[in-house]
């Protein structure tokens, strides 16, 4: 398996070459080309276990209710190429087993099929941190898509790292997270409208995004018409 | 203190390593992520009345966010919407944004609301510009990709375009060509910058983007 990331910037892309035998697995709707000896299987699971319940959890995840399975369907090489709906990078995470990974809302993108996709549910924290219920875990040793809006930064945690909640993209579970107000109190985060963040204590590694799609969404919104009713 | 402007022109941010007791500030809403030993601080942005009215006219943020730390850290900063983040050394001299422009500056950055008038108000910009004068850095932002045009004589643009000018600058509003071709040629109207000095122009507009979108609302 070889998985190339094709033009970094606002339109990112990956491409996924993969051997007889290999299989990889995607978000729902994210295939944009694929050679013809590929086996599309669509399906509530990445792997055999779990069913109509994982896709239900993944939903509150932010994710789409079905992952598409690509298969080689011959003896040949096959390729499959991923974009992601939002106009951002797309950054290959290559995971070592040592950790798990955690996506938040809506980043992942794709992964192996040896890895492990699962859902956490975040309770009062993932509801308050205005990202989503829950969100997508990976465990495992393979290479890991997760896609963003705008671009994407990889921190090493040592210590402590507050984060803004729209900008989280994936994370490393060694580290810890609590959910807090971003000024020295909830009036002086009100006022810089910056509402929650999110400390992240330990040692790790997170990805960032430059860029909040719900600031972009706000800003964008009132310029739009009202819907019909 | 240090800055690193990464990601232009589709998706610039700031990253800013702050050393013990400096300070930076940022519009409301920008800071994408920072060591948690930094502190902010809501502060009025131009004075209160000012910043009031602008809220109320223009619907920008009262308030800017002051960063710092004892220890000094790091923090990146990102404007709402995808586009290009430029930086400029203040020495005295003096640049004017329009609502909206404004991402970033350093305490010695004095920033004051000014009245645009009429002329502001028929340029669809906004009752409001800001004038930013003082000794510092300064981050400003669009939509788009920036355009810097040195003018010397006089120059036409697009008023949704202009995303800053130095004030050896005048304006003057006025319509593209004829009446026809102010209201045929879909420019409406224009700025006419005359005298000598530098202009920054955004490639593409947050608005023209919206009403493209608009017929797919459903």
């Amino acid at each position: 398996m070889h998985i190339e990331i094709a033009d970094n910037g606002a339109f990112g892309s990956a491409l996924v070459s993969l051997n007889p035998g290999e299989e990889f697995v995607s978000e729902a709707g994210s295939m944009f080309r694929m050679s013809s000896n590929v086996d599309v299987d669509v399906t509530t699971r990445s792997r055999s276990s779990g069913g109509i319940m994982s896709g239900i959890k993944r939903m509150f995840a932010g994710e789409s209710f079905f992952f598409s399975r690509y298969i080689v369907a011959n003896d040949e090489e096959a390729e499959v190429g991923l974009a992601p709906m939002l106009q951002g990078q797309v950054a290959l995470i290559e995971c070592d087993g040592k950790t798990r990974w955690v996506c938040g809302g809506g980043s992942y993108l794709g992964s192996t099929v040896d890895l492990n996709i699962d859902t956490q549910f975040q309770g009062l924290r993932g509801a308050l941190s205005g990202e989503s219920l829950s969100f997508i875990t990976v465990e495992g040793v393979g290479p890991l898509l997760v896609n963003a809006f705008g671009l994407i930064t990889e921190l090493e945690v040592q210590g402590s790292l507050t984060i803004d909640t729209g900008h989280v993209v994936a994370f490393e579970e060694s580290l810890e997270y609590s959910i807090g107000k971003a000024g020295g109190s909830w009036i002086q985060s009100f006022l810089t409208s910056e509402g929650l963040v999110m400390n992240f204590e330990g040692h790790g590694r997170v990805y960032v995004q430059s860029h909040n799609p719900d600031e972009f969404g706000k800003t964008l919104g009132p310029m739009l018409p009202l819907r019909k009713r | 203190m240090e800055f690193d402007i990464q990601g232009n022109p589709d998706y610039g941010q700031v990253r800013v390593r702050l050393n013990p007791g400096e300070k930076f500030i940022a519009e409301g809403g920008s800071m994408a992520w920072m060591d948690s030993a930094m502190q902010s601080k809501a502060r009025l942005l131009g004075g209160f009345f000012r910043a009031l009215l602008r809220k109320v006219t223009g619907g920008e943020s009262m308030f800017v966010g002051e960063y710092f730390s004892d220890i000094g850290g790091e923090a990146a900063f990102s404007p709402s919407t995808p586009g290009t983040v430029l930086q400029r050394t203040l020495q005295g001299d003096s640049i004017i944004l329009t609502a909206g422009s404004f991402m970033a500056c350093t305490p010695g950055v004095e920033l004051s609301t000014k009245f645009g008038g009429m002329r502001g108000l028929f340029s669809g910009e906004g009752l409001f510009f800001l004038e930013c004068s003082g000794n510092g850095e300064l981050f400003f932002n669009s939509y788009g990709a920036i355009i810097e045009k040195e003018i010397d004589g006089s120059f036409i643009v697009d008023t949704s375009h202009v995303v800053a000018w130095e004030p050896s600058l005048s304006y003057s509003i006025q319509g593209m060509g004829g009446i026809k071709s102010t209201l045929l040629s879909g420019e409406g109207l224009v700025m006419n910058f005359s005298g000598t000095g530098k202009i920054f122009l955004q490639t593409r507009t947050l608005n023209g983007m919206a009403s493209w979108l608009s017929p797919f609302t459903v």
